[in-house]
């Protein structure tokens, strides 16, 4: 043991591990070689970690006066000097990040690339958010672009440089989300292949460890919908359990109800009927209508038809009369249609046929106005329901022959077009029952996210 | 471009900075940071907040919430050093080929008796590391562990015999 000890100031740097790593080891050493004296005064510098778990008491701290206070003023002072500047500046950065976007946009694709490899002024930040934002957008327009615009915001993340933004963290969260959100453009657009690796980028840079938790929560929510696609149910609900808890960490009561949303969309994939109308309860609780009533009428239709699923359609009925404003206020029409569709199906359970046919021939022509033939075809289904049970075969088979004729005309989906098949020839032969309109019903619905629904092309 | 030239935005972000100005010094003196730790934890934070502004509902609770992650982060980064240090420590007098036998001979009971009072998982993972000189990579394969999660596992084990040999928890700074 060496007989020089170190000074009590020395210690208590080395158990804060703020010193060199020679004299981190050298007083390790002499802590090691089992020198009492130093123990006793290493032992007064410790307290337990778990002191750090209770919550802080901001009213005594705040009167409290300690020699750090003036300490902390300076510091704040600093900082936040600094972020103001850097705020007041952020909107013109925004600007000129969208100006680039456009600009962008506007070459040909090939040149895109070649700007962003090597023109300086396109080296932005901004511009690589604004990237992100157009992928995310343009998903459920059109999944190509959202892949080839996710592909520039990749490519745009990997030409910045830490400086550029705000330090590590910045850049972290910055390309973590680009690959994210490419891989979320691919899974949409069905390429599988192509999904997993950019997944698997964006999960390698989070497990790095250096991204921000807001940042980290939103990449988590988008992996949860890969897991869900490829079916692998329990791991989409424990990451999105992942980014529940950092939403509840952070405060975000809003963003936590929205991720009980989508947990509660896997329990319903998965057939867990209970589990998703539990989760959908927890989510109106914490989602603000005020704040966010899409985001509230989103769930709220969803437990509407959790309900009316399950068989409690009385509940599922008085739940939708009172939720019936929001769809109003909404005033979208795919919302308005939405309503429409759920009334049927609720008149439909409560055996009010006449009301539901209104409602379901309504739907079906004006999603087939709008070219959603898919969905038309899904009302269309609905509609034969109806048929069925109203004793009218003739209006079944020429529902089905319908159908499938459309189906057949995009040729794609084998799967849909056998199941369509067999209900046709069901219906010709006045042999279809309800149970087989809902067992095509659930397999188109279950493959719609696999279907390129678009006119087939000349091979 | 000068701050005036958006007002609102700043002035926005200056009023919110002084509501929760008393908060922040109150957190940090809680997780007991020394001042001249905060400025980058605090500057990370903020950073954060403003270009994340729009998906942020309540900022207050937010950067709160994130501020004591990172006070904890700090202070696992601050434990993970003094790890280190004791881990290389002891692999370096373990290895060191010039100690007088007798000296050797009091090194190893001494290391033996603090495995000892391990619990058994970490028992067996340091004494392969020092005892027998593996890396993680080989620690890994031999006790079954993923090469992913086997730094964490050392880690743990580490703090605990650092616990046995120094004492346990994290600094209590002096005032002053």
């Amino acid at each position: 043991m060496s007989l020089r000890h170190p000074k009590p100031d020395a210690l208590e740097q080395f158990v804060l591990g703020r010193l060199g790593s020679s004299e981190m080891r050298e007083i390790a050493r002499h802590l090691l070689a089992g020198c009492r004296r130093c123990q006793d005064v290493t032992e007064t510098l410790w307290e337990p970690v778990e002191a750090f778990e209770a919550p802080p008491d901001f009213a005594a701290a705040e009167t409290a006066n300690d020699a750090h206070r003036d300490g902390y003023d300076i510091v704040l002072d600093r900082v936040f000097e600094r972020i103001l500047a850097t705020g007041s500046q952020l909107a013109e950065q925004r600007s000129v990040g969208r100006r680039l976007y456009e600009e962008l946009l506007q070459c040909p694709a090939e040149r895109r690339h070649l700007l962003l490899a090597n023109s300086q002024r396109f080296r932005n930040r901004m511009l690589c958010e604004r990237l992100i934002e157009g992928s995310s957008e343009a998903c459920f327009e059109d999944p190509r672009r959202a892949i080839e615009i996710g592909r520039l915001a990749v490519l745009a993340g990997d030409q910045l440089a830490v400086g550029e933004c705000g330090g590590d963290e910045g850049l972290a969260g910055l390309t973590t989300r680009a690959w994210a959100h490419l891989g979320n453009a691919f899974r949409i657009s069905v390429d599988l292949a192509s999904a997993e690796t950019a997944f698997d980028k964006a999960e390698a840079l989070l497990n790095e460890g250096s991204v921000t938790l807001i940042e980290k929560a939103k990449v988590l929510s988008l992996l949860a919908s890969w897991r869900k696609e490829q079916q692998r149910f329990g791991e989409a609900a424990q990451i999105l359990d992942r980014a529940a808890a950092i939403y509840k960490k952070l405060g975000q009561w809003s963003l936590l109800g929205r991720t009980l949303l989508q947990k509660a969309l896997i329990c319903g994939e998965a057939g867990d009927g209970e589990g998703e109308m539990k989760l959908l309860r927890q989510a109106l609780d914490l989602i603000d209508p005020q704040a966010d009533p899409r985001l509230f009428l989103a769930a709220r239709h969803n437990l509407i038809n959790a309900l009316n699923e399950a068989g409690r359609v009385r509940e599922a009925f008085a739940l939708l009369y009172h939720t019936r404003p929001l769809y109003l206020q909404a005033g979208d029409r795919m919302n308005l249609l939405k309503l429409r569709w759920l009334e049927g199906v609720v008149a439909f359970g409560l055996k009010r046929i006449d009301q539901a046919e209104a409602a379901f021939r309504e739907v079906r022509d004006s999603f087939r106005d709008l070219g959603l033939d898919y969905d038309a075809a899904l009302a269309a289904l609905d509609l034969a329901g109806v048929y069925i049970l109203q004793g009218r075969p003739a209006d079944v088979s020429r529902v089905a022959e319908e159908t499938l004729a459309t189906f057949q005309s995009y040729n794609t989906h084998r799967e849909a077009i056998a199941a369509l098949l067999v209900f046709s020839n069901a219906a010709r032969m006045n042999q279809a029952g309800l149970e087989l309109v809902r067992e095509v019903s659930d397999l188109l619905k279950r493959t719609r996210k696999h279907f390129n629904f678009h006119p087939a092309q000349p091979s | 471009m000068s701050a005036l030239d958006h007002p609102q935005v700043e002035s926005s972000l200056e009023g919110f900075l002084r509501q929760v100005r008393p908060r922040l010094k109150s957190l940090f003196a809680h997780f007991r940071i020394p001042p001249q730790d905060t400025e980058d934890i605090l500057q990370q934070a903020l950073l954060a907040l403003i270009y994340h502004r729009e998906a942020i509902r309540d900022e207050e609770a937010w950067l709160l919430g994130t501020l004591r992650n990172k006070c904890l982060l700090y202070w696992r980064e601050q434990r993970r050093k003094l790890y280190d240090s004791v881990d290389a420590t002891v692999l370096e007098v373990m290895a060191d080929p010039v100690a007088p036998a007798q000296e050797g001979d009091d090194r190893h009971r001494d290391l033996t008796l603090a495995l000892e009072r391990l619990p058994e998982r970490c028992r067996s993972l340091l004494w392969l590391r020092y005892r027998q000189g593996y890396d993680p990579p080989e620690l890994a394969e031999r006790l079954g562990y993923s090469p992913a999660s086997i730094s964490k596992v050392t880690t743990r084990c580490l703090a605990a015999l650092t616990r046995q040999l120094i004492g346990a928890g994290v600094c209590r700074r002096k005032a002053g």
